[in-house]
């Protein structure tokens, strides 16, 4: 028997009324360079989430250390804390639905054969395209890991349920430096696929960013038309819209959304999609972290707030199928509602055409910060590190240190100008680059 | 696991070829409780347990590690380090002379928090949730007992033999309160390096009745105008601030790559004269760290004196870059990650003025409380940062005034240093059993504060 569903029997067998086991087992390895390889690391993890309940009583147990004696232990110890605890009125049942979802490329099997030389060389060559690129140019702190992993769920209502997958992320950092100036460029590319990384790419843009950059100015503030690149809007979406969408938020009265299905909340151009079967996509999975299927859940649909993101337990408390996004951030956590992929659909517009499209106005590259906006004022909040000025049309002087804000969700109703079609990922949020109208922007006094 | 199979690990290490290498083996054990709105939301226990080995040849760096701790995967793990190291290649000089030590050394643990029933700490928790429903204001209410303990060997081919045992315990509290429309979410915890009889000592009931009070207050008060103001700022929020944008610059690993804001400042005067920088391994209400994972003590390391750098901060691969010793901040966040360049405890020396003296002269500005402080960025590259800060007061006439919320304060830390100009003479260092330091991927724990600091020149906005 495998050691989620012994974990399962055991818990059963001294008293649980149900039971849950979620196990993890991954290889992650990771470089970590400068101007060179610094160290080169392996791990090899296992963890073992036991959920079980008496009732409406529940306790979770988690362990590292996977052998017959130690489980009983966990199943022991799990039990033991659930008959203390208080029941839950809310409880109802742990998942009763397996399944999977028809989802596609998660999983790389070349990762499997990829060796040390190969990883090594392939990042050496970046490393001196980084050096290579201008002699102002130094490459600074960088890293590449990749992880293939699989998780087996089981529980006391069906048979374990397994899934394997990879995932591959890489930063490149430069620095670069002349008459006393100082700037710096970075890079990031989260993907499933190791073919899919564009190493040369990224060095060169990171190298070319910190050169642009040595001459970044602080600029006067006042009301402009803002572009956000791609990856920077996908991750504000991701630290504003999150929280106020998971029926988690909804239920306990935090998020400002509730009561709004069925309103409009944004204008007409406006379609978020939570895509669990999104091909390659970064959360893409079959099943969920509690075995549930995995699906495609229209969040926000031609401006109009169509669905909560939900798992058994919240689901179950507002009477509806759990749209399988339940996720365990780690495997000793309890599994919670978040988004699997969070998009923003593209439009028709292409960056360059923004761009030329757009008289005055600031362009987004990088910002630091973005993620103390705050969800429920829907207060958003940014420092620009990288941007430019757009004066007719062209992106012209490099500017840095000022400090972007609005409303996001004034923003979602009225403020989006254009989408463009350049959909892209910052870990599991996506966006294409968008035309934002009138933020506020705080400059140099 | 016994010591003499880790000796033998580190023989057979040299044996295939390792110019040097140790083992790390760590047992960390955790409970975190949460309830969320009178009910108990999770209950959740976790035990952690393996080993890392360090392999260097030739100076190239291999590390492997595994939770499986049998014969046959301890040997493949040792492997594997040493595998990486081989296909690293390169002639890098290994790591600064060691200070062999061999010790076993215990955090102040009275009560060892697993050994509590869970009908305690459940009870314990829910009261403190339930005693924060102070108004019809507070929609929501969560409180989340944290306990963990961490045991961790450590092991050199060159005879170092550290044990070092930790407890860590603390509890979070965090009230969403509405009014006029308007929501604020205030979140705040106390932590300390103890046992069970930290938690048992404390009024739970009013520090988070305290809380939800301070969320009615904020949800009621306006934002500040932005814009650049006198600040006084707490010991824990100047702490942080300080952490981030300067304690990262400081580490010896981001000044030899140039990406720190300090590169080639040794020598230099940075800051005002009555700013002196400190971090250190063991002081009160700090993070119990005596040896780094390295094997090194970690003692005072002065990084600042009187406003001119003195020190960087260094593990033993950054201070043979520098060629100096390590200063003992060598820290791995558990046996799965190599030691880097971390901070222990650091935090600002304290002054001579009263919290009086440093409010008296001020027309009007903004005073930076302690409570709800939501973390913050830096680009340490730059020395920028933008820290969220919970409700706080401003100052009128040399008096505390009105309550201000969503307050975000921002600037650059070199000129922030350079107008500090009066640093209080109480000192506050606190830790955190719910959130840690993160760098390269790696979580570690820490510590900081110091007294109260008035500067001169802050950005403030609202959010």
């Amino acid at each position: 028997m495998e050691f989620a569903e012994l974990a399962v029997q055991k818990a059963l067998s001294i008293g649980a009324s149900e039971a849950e086991a979620y196990l993890q087992r991954a290889r992650t390895t990771r470089v970590e360079y400068s101007k060179e390889i610094e160290n080169l690391k392996t791990v090899e993890s296992i963890g073992m989430n036991l959920r079980v309940a008496l009732g409406k009583r529940t306790a979770t147990y988690s362990t590292s250390i996977l052998d017959e004696s130690e489980i009983s232990e966990a199943a022991a110890k799990a039990v033991k804390i659930a008959k203390v605890a208080p029941e839950d009125p809310q409880w109802k049942n742990i998942n009763k639905r397996f399944g999977k979802a028809p989802a596609e490329g998660y999983y790389d099997n070349t990762l499997e054969k990829l060796d040390y030389q190969e990883i090594v060389e392939t990042l050496i060559s970046a490393i001196n395209r980084m050096e290579g690129y201008d002699k102002r140019v130094k490459p600074t702190r960088g890293s590449l890991t990749t992880s293939i992993s699989t998780v087996s769920i089981a529980n006391s209502y069906d048979e374990q349920s397994e899934r394997k997958q990879t995932h591959i992320f890489v930063v490149m950092s430069t620095k670069a430096e002349e008459n006393g100036m100082k700037s710096t460029g970075t890079e990031d590319q989260e993907t499933r696929f190791w073919q899919e990384i564009k190493f040369e790419d990224l060095a060169i843009k990171a190298a070319e960013k910190a050169v642009k950059f040595l001459k970044a100015k602080s600029t006067s503030g006042g009301k402009l038309s803002v572009v956000f690149r791609n990856q920077i809007f996908a991750n504000i979406l991701g630290v504003i819209m999150s929280g106020p969408i998971n029926a988690d938020w909804v239920q306990k009265g935090r998020s400002p959304l509730s009561k709004k299905l069925g309103n409009r909340i944004a204008s007409e151009n406006i379609n978020l999609v939570d895509d669990g079967i999104l091909r390659g996509g970064w959360r893409t999975k079959p099943f969920d972290d509690e075995g549930h299927p995995t699906q495609r859940t229209p969040v926000i649909k031609d401006g109009v707030l169509k669905n909560y993101i939900y798992d058994t337990y919240t689901a179950l408390k507002d009477n509806v199928e759990s749209t399988g996004n339940a996720q365990r951030l780690y495997y000793w956590m309890n599994p919670q509602p978040s988004p699997n992929n969070l998009i923003l659909k593209s439009g028709k517009a292409s960056p360059e055409e923004i761009i030329s499209g757009t008289k005055r106005g600031i362009y987004i590259e990088d910002t630091i910060g973005e993620w103390l906006s705050n969800p429920i004022s829907g207060n958003l909040n940014a420092t620009i590190t990288h941007g430019y000025l757009i004066e007719n049309g062209e992106l012209t002087k490099p500017i840095k240190g000022v400090v972007v804000s609005g409303n996001f969700y004034h923003i979602l109703k009225d403020g989006i100008e254009i989408i463009g079609n350049d959909l892209r990922n910052s870990m599991q949020n996506y966006s294409p680059t968008v035309k934002l109208t009138q933020l506020t922007i705080a400059g140099k006094q | 696991m016994k010591e003499h199979e880790l000796e033998k690990i580190l023989d057979k290490a040299v044996h295939l070829g390792a110019s040097y290498a140790d083992v790390r083996h760590q047992c960390y054990e955790y409970e975190m409780i949460t309830v969320e709105n009178k009910a108990l939301k999770s209950y959740s226990s976790r035990r952690l347990s393996g080993l890392g080995i360090r392999v260097a040849i030739k100076g190239a760096v291999g590390y492997a590690s595994t939770s499986n701790l049998s014969q046959g995967s301890i040997e493949k793990t040792l492997r594997t380090a040493i595998k990486a190291a081989r296909s690293i290649g390169g002639e890098k000089k290994l790591f600064g002379e060691p200070r062999i030590v061999k010790a076993d050394t215990k955090s102040p643990i009275k009560t060892d928090p697993m050994d509590v029933s869970p009908e305690e700490k459940v009870s314990l928790t829910l009261d403190a949730n339930k005693a924060a429903w102070t108004g019809k204001e507070i929609k929501s209410a969560i409180t989340r007992l944290a306990l963990s303990k961490d045991s961790r060997l450590f092991m050199s081919s060159e005879g170092a033999k550290i044990c070092v045992e930790t407890g860590l315990v603390g509890l979070a509290h965090e009230s969403v309160a509405k009014a006029n429309g308007f929501m604020e979410r205030v979140p705040y915890s106390e932590s300390m390096c103890a046992g069970f009889e930290f938690i048992a000592s404390k009024d739970w009931n009013s520090f988070t009745s305290d809380i939800s009070k301070l969320a009615i207050e904020a949800a009621n008060s306006q934002t500040p105008p932005p814009g650049t103001y006198v600040v006084v700022v707490h010991p824990e929020v100047f702490g942080v601030v300080l952490h981030e944008a300067f304690g990262h610059a400081s580490e010896g690993d981001l000044v030899f790559t140039g990406e720190s804001v300090l590169h080639q400042k040794l020598g230099v005067k940075l800051a005002s004269e009555i700013v002196t920088i400190i971090d250190e391994g063991t002081v009160e209400g700090g993070y119990f760290c005596p040896f780094d994972d390295e094997g090194t003590k970690k003692e005072r390391t002065v990084i600042v004196e009187n406003g001119i750098m003195e020190s960087y901060l260094h593990n033993r691969d950054s201070a043979q870059q520098f060629g100096v010793e390590s200063t003992g901040n060598g820290r791995a966040q558990d046996f799965e990650n190599i030691p880097i360049v971390r901070m222990t405890n650091t935090y600002l020396q304290p002054g001579k003025n009263k919290f009086e003296e440093l409010i008296e002269d001020i027309d009007f500005g903004i005073y930076v409380t302690e409570k709800g402080w939501t973390g913050g960025q830096v680009s340490p590259g730059m020395g920028t940062f933008t820290f969220g800060v919970g409700p706080s007061k401003v100052i009128k006439n040399g008096e505390l005034a009105e309550t201000v919320r969503g307050v975000v304060i921002s600037g650059s830390i070199l000129d922030t240093l350079k107008t500090v100009d009066a640093v209080g003479n109480d000192l506050n260092i606190v830790t955190s059993a719910f959130g840690a330091c993160g760098k390269g991927g790696q979580r570690a724990s820490v510590g900081f504060g110091g007294p109260h600091v008035r500067v001169r020149e802050m950005t403030v906005g609202g959010r």
